[in-house]
């Protein structure tokens, strides 16, 4: 997006308070839900789609400003909040946060549209989106780790209500050696998935705040700066403990194996934007903390350790995929293929090469584009058809070829093919793979698109081709009025930002060259 | 216009018809509207295409265009670009893309007549997506761009087989196709990444400076003709080939036996810089082709389904195409690419005319039709004898060019294989006229009409071209740098003698009479188990065996253990922390007095700690 703006116009644009107001525009509209009635619907969804839109234009107008030749950390801003302990409201974007930024406005914008058809209690449930979405915004503006982690949290925690609430249960069977557990816990219940997710990735919290303030100690208890933190070369005694408690700690988050089991769960439980805002942004947050701030600030941990980040990944694609593959409900065909999705993001991360530190942010970007459109898809089918089993379904392209068609752009982006998204970030984590240590990486992502291709047009041809559908899906049909805005908005992102990878790669590229030497060290060279 | 506009013109009009087809419901609802516009720009490419290659063929030579615009960054350079590249071995593919493309949409404009304007408007989609990545593979000037067109080529001849997508049978046939080329792409893939890390680059060329050592050349040969095994239906991966046959006929003639499946070959052509350096490869070129050629000859000769024997003809003459690249000569497999894709085109053609006619695929509903469509018979039998070889017919140059290069690089059982298929081929094609054409008319043929001119008009161009396109061999060879003037020689002459016994014995055994007595049916027992042992059937059981044993059987393993034992180990934990507290909720006893003793133990422990 360099070159839309005159040097002089960004600049000026870059003066606006421009991180301020993407992060703050979602919060002041779900203050602004405090003051209305419940009864007025439309003034609810309303309120919910202009502070999204806010968003989304005051991030394209970052990725305006944002200057390319100057690159870096820009459109700093500091406000003190608790001197004594160096915490402060430090607000700056680099590449890969104007990049993370786009993707999060886009899907918010999306999501506020998807959500339009929630019945009960929808000014709760807006306020919830968009205190969520603040907490995004947030993370990827922070440039103070105490902050990073305060946005994050304020992200991970409304999943609890949104799921227990608005979410909806899944029947599992109950069978394997641990079938004493299923009443207990009632293994497949909406509470049961938030229950799940929440604490998992509570957990995963408590080993970054371990992390967090060991790292703050060491750099002299005098600052959370990541600026600040980035400059202290921490001890290898550190570095070799903290850093896979930050992989392990975000990772969940991301999904990592085996800590992923929340995915699914809480995937196939959550209310349509609520997947789609899940899987399509937040998990992402997971993967940029493992990148920003474990491997950043802990650059030999993350060498150390690379194997084991990139072998995890790889069984993450693998697994994934084939656990996609089995399943009939069409909702967790989507949650285990981004199981397997995030496993090429971490692969990317792990190889500590250009191509695949690019590649890796890429798929987040990518990635979130492609789950936010099937997550949108699907809410479509399951509100028509009350259904999400996919042996009951076929031949429903005959009475939804809209949907078909955007279903199966949204399958080509997840198996690879050019032109979409996910070939751009796949092709880049494979080819940074196969340059890395562990070429074998390379054949593992490979085969893992091959799987993907089976299960994702298997799944597309049992649900929209074949003969006439049943008589009993009388009710289906293509979309209508707003729920068209999710489709083409993410459909139409997806090509476009496939066929020219260079409107976001070019900002993604610029902070992967200025963080990556620092990260992967003498081997940057030989690599390249 | 300068030719740097006209290049951009080949690849952008089908683009810009793709995108505006697809975006643009209304256009693309309305069959005819769609159609127009599909037609037009596939027009447009093809003007603009002859127009660079007359430049470029019949001794002249323009300069090369070369138009790249960066598509990818990697720390801070360029790491890969995408444009438009015309040199003298693009120019004559995009002719033929052009023109083979163009006739096969006029012609489905009669063909698919009948269908609703929704999914005629859906199918000349699709063809302009086809037609922008088809000659966005050829225009490529680097093998990534070749590759992201090679899998566009792909997802385009998914949703053409897939077009009667109420059929179960396409839809199976649709997914096979994408998952066995796809299979096969991972070569690709994997050799671009070794290509890259070896040069720095994409480029066929090694750049100048560089050394490319034999060992790495072979490793990157190998897994490009992979994907090429894949793309262009060598054993053991043809057997996609045959289902594809589901989709409508014109798609057959255009992606399935002219342009699509000879990516493959031309993607050797393109990179025979490298191919050229590794000779293991070359010489397991030679073997599989030959053997696939032979392989594939049988086998037609025992289909019924008039489009099978099509497709194993394909597959068959692809197996010539690989072989030649594989002696060393890129001029002869280069050539009978395009000559094949003249008659074959023209056989699909013909063969969806007749199916048009009958309302059947099988030679069995068909005869008698010489009488009620003279001029599709006509050009059934053209572009039989092309196929067959039959001398001065564009197919016997080209097939002739091969069999002499296999003789020239001593590979003489490759070469007995190639002329034994020729007279396979002659046979089978001969058995097909027959059947169609001659003896006693089916009842579906008594009710038979000739195709409207639509379908007639394009059908005549090809088969003017299979008859004379032999003739520009000299220009070909020119063009790649080699001199290749044609002469008689004795492979030629037993070649050609094998070619008419063929057609001999497929008239004797054919003959309306003869089958009258015997039927024309295979009905013996051992025949019986030849078709089965040759058919698709061992084959295609090995990969479905795969596929269900191995990969569904994997996932649904994998899925079992994510759900009863990761899943329910974290489910553990949180039934523990249940249970645990439980129990020592059992602490909490409400009664004042059992505080007070755990008070008092409690100072007693702390006093004791304190004295010691």
């Amino acid at each position: 997006m360099t070159g839309l703006l005159s040097p002089a116009n960004a600049a000026a644009l870059a003066e606006l308070p421009l991180l301020h107001i993407v992060v703050a525009a979602p919060f002041v509209a779900a203050m602004l839900l405090l003051f209305i009635n419940d009864t007025k619907p439309l003034a609810v969804r309303l309120i919910g789609v202009a502070g999204s839109t806010v968003s989304l234009i005051a991030s394209v107008a970052i990725a305006l400003a944002y200057d390319m030749t100057a690159g870096g950390i820009q459109m700093t801003s500091s406000l003190p909040l608790v001197p004594s302990l160096g915490i402060s409201l430090e607000l700056g974007v680099d590449g890969w946060g104007v990049s993370l930024l786009l993707l999060t406005g886009l899907i918010m914008f999306a999501g506020a549209f998807a959500s339009w058809t929630v019945k009960t209690r929808g000014r709760e449930f807006y306020l919830m989106l968009l205190v969520l979405v603040t907490g995004v915004f947030g993370v990827f503006v922070s440039l103070d780790l105490f902050v990073f982690f305060l946005f994050y949290e304020i992200a991970v925690l409304p999943m609890y209500l949104l799921i227990g609430i608005w979410g909806s249960s899944n029947k599992v069977a109950d069978a394997g050696p641990f079938k004493f557990i299923w009443k207990l816990l009632d293994v497949g219940g909406k509470e049961y998935a938030a229950m799940k997710l929440t604490l998992m990735l509570l957990i995963g919290s408590a080993l970054i705040v371990a992390a967090m303030i060991a790292m703050y100690i060491e750099a002299g208890s005098t600052s959370f700066d990541l600026r600040h933190l980035e400059k202290t070369h921490f001890s290898l005694g550190l570095q070799m403990w903290a850093f896979p408690a930050l992989w392990i700690g975000f990772g969940t988050l991301a999904g990592i194996w085996p800590f992923h089991t929340w995915s699914p769960d809480g995937h196939a439980s959550a209310p349509t934007a609520v997947s789609m805002l899940h899987a399509g942004v937040l998990m992402k947050l997971g993967a940029f903390g493992v990148m920003r701030i474990g491997m950043v600030l802990l650059p030999e941990g993350a060498r150390e350790w690379a194997w084991l980040v990139g072998g995890v990944a790889a069984i993450n694609i693998l697994y994934g995929a084939f656990a996609a593959m089995a399943q009939k409900d069409l909702k967790y065909i989507i949650a285990y293929s981004s199981v397997s999705h995030m496993g090429v993001v971490m692969l990317g991360a792990a190889t500590l090469t250009v191509n695949g530190w690019n590649g890796a942010v890429y798929q987040m970007f990518a990635h979130g584009l492609m789950t936010g459109l099937f997550f949108a898809l699907v809410g479509l089918i399951y509100e028509q058809a009350h259904s999400r089993w996919i042996p009951d379904f076929g031949g429903f392209a005959k009475k939804q070829p809209f949907i078909a068609a955007f279903f199966t752009l949204g399958c080509l982006s997840s198996l690879g093919l050019p032109g979409l998204a996910g070939f751009v970030a796949e092709w880049l984590v494979f080819l940074g793979a196969w340059q890395s240590a562990f070429s074998w990486w390379a054949i593992v992502g490979l085969l893992g698109a091959w799987i993907t291709a089976i299960y994702v047009l298997r799944a597309t041809r049992r649900i929209f081709w074949g003969p006439a559908p049943d008589p009993k899906w009388t009710d289906i049909r293509d979309p209508i009025g707003t729920e068209w805005v999710a489709l083409w908005l993410l459909g139409l992102a997806l090509v476009v930002f496939g066929a020219v990878p260079g409107l976001v790669m070019d900002f993604i590229d610029l902070t992967t060259a200025e963080t990556l030497p620092r990260v992967a060290g003498q081997a940057l060279e030989v690599l390249r | 216009m300068s030719h740097q506009t006209l290049a951009l013109f080949v690849l952008l009009s089908p683009l810009v018809a793709a995108v505006v087809l697809f975006i643009v419901a209304p256009l693309r609802v309305r069959g005819p509207v769609s159609a127009g516009i599909t037609i037009a720009s596939t027009a447009i490419s093809l003007g603009a295409s002859v127009m660079l290659a007359m430049a470029r063929m019949f001794g002249q030579s323009a300069p090369n265009v070369d138009i790249q615009a960066a598509w990818l960054p990697g720390g801070g350079k360029v790491l890969s670009t995408v444009g438009v590249y015309v040199d003298p071995v693009a120019a004559p593919m995009m002719v033929v893309v052009a023109l083979v493309a163009l006739c096969v949409q006029v012609y489905s404009l009669g063909y698919l007549g009948h269908e609703p304007s929704r999914d005629r408007g859906r199918y000349f989609a699709y063809h302009a997506l086809f037609a922008f990545s088809m000659l966005g593979l050829v225009m490529a000037p680097n093998l990534l761009q070749l590759f992201l067109c090679w899998e566009l080529v792909g997802l385009a001849s998914y949703l053409l087989i897939g077009y009667y997508w109420t059929k179960p049978s396409a839809g199976q046939a649709a997914l096979k196709a994408f998952w066995v080329t796809k299979f096969a792409d991972m070569g690709l893939m994997l050799g671009l990444m070794v290509l890259f890390v070896k040069t720095g680059g994409f480029d066929w060329t090694v750049p100048p400076g560089q050394v490319l050592m034999t060992a790495d050349a072979e490793v990157i040969a190998g897994l490009l003709f992979l994907a090429v095994v894949g793309k262009s239906a060598q054993f053991p991966m043809h057997i996609w080939l045959p289902d594809a046959m589901e989709g409508p006929t014109p798609v057959s003639a255009l992606l399935h036996a002219a342009t699509m499946v000879a990516a493959g070959v031309y993607l050797i052509v393109r990179a025979y810089p490298i191919f050229s350096l590794a000779p293991t490869v070359l010489t397991f070129m030679v073997y599989l082709g030959a053997f696939t050629a032979l392989f594939a000859a049988i086998v037609a000769v025992f289909q019924d389904d008039i489009k099978k024997v099509l497709a194993f003809s394909t597959c068959s003459q692809l197996g010539y195409m690989v072989a030649a690249l594989g002696t060393g000569s890129m001029v002869s497999g280069y050539f009978h690419l395009t000559t094949h894709a003249f008659f074959k085109a023209l056989l699909f053609l013909t063969a969806g005319s007749l199916i048009h006619a009958v309302h059947s695929n099988s030679l069995h509903d068909m005869g008698g039709l010489w009488k009620k469509m003279k001029p599709t018979g006509v050009l059934l039998i053209i572009g039989s004898l092309a196929l067959a070889g039959f001398p001065m017919t564009s197919g016997f140059f080209s097939k002739d060019l091969i069999l002499e290069e296999l003789l020239h690089a001593g590979h003489i059982v490759p070469l007995i294989a190639a002329i034994a298929a020729a007279g396979l081929t002659a046979f089978y094609m001969t058995r097909v006229v027959m059947l169609s054409l001659f003896g006693a008319p089916s009842e579906a043929a008594e009710h038979a009409h000739e195709s409207p001119a639509v379908m007639l008009a394009p059908m005549a161009l090809l088969g003017a071209l299979a008859l004379v396109g032999g003739l520009l061999h000299g220009d070909f060879a020119k063009m790649a740098g080699a001199e290749a003037a044609f002469h008689i020689t004795p492979v030629g002459i037993i070649a050609t003698a094998t070619g008419l016994t063929g057609i001999a014995a497929g008239l004797w055994r054919f003959s309306p009479g003869k089958r009258a007595a015997v039927g024309s049916q295979w009905v013996s027992a051992p025949m019986r188990f030849v078709t089965w042992l040759t058919g698709n059937a061992p084959v295609d059981r090995a990969f479905a065996l795969f596929y269900r044993r191995v990969m569904l059987t994997a996932a649904a393993g994998v899925a079992w253990f994510d759900r009863y034992i990761i899943d329910a180990l974290i489910n553990l934990s949180g039934w523990a922390v249940l249970k645990g507290a439980e129990r020592f909720r059992r602490l909490q006893t409400g009664r004042p007095a059992d505080y007070i003793y755990a008070v008092i133990a409690g100072l007693i422990a702390l006093t004791a700690m304190g004295v010691m």
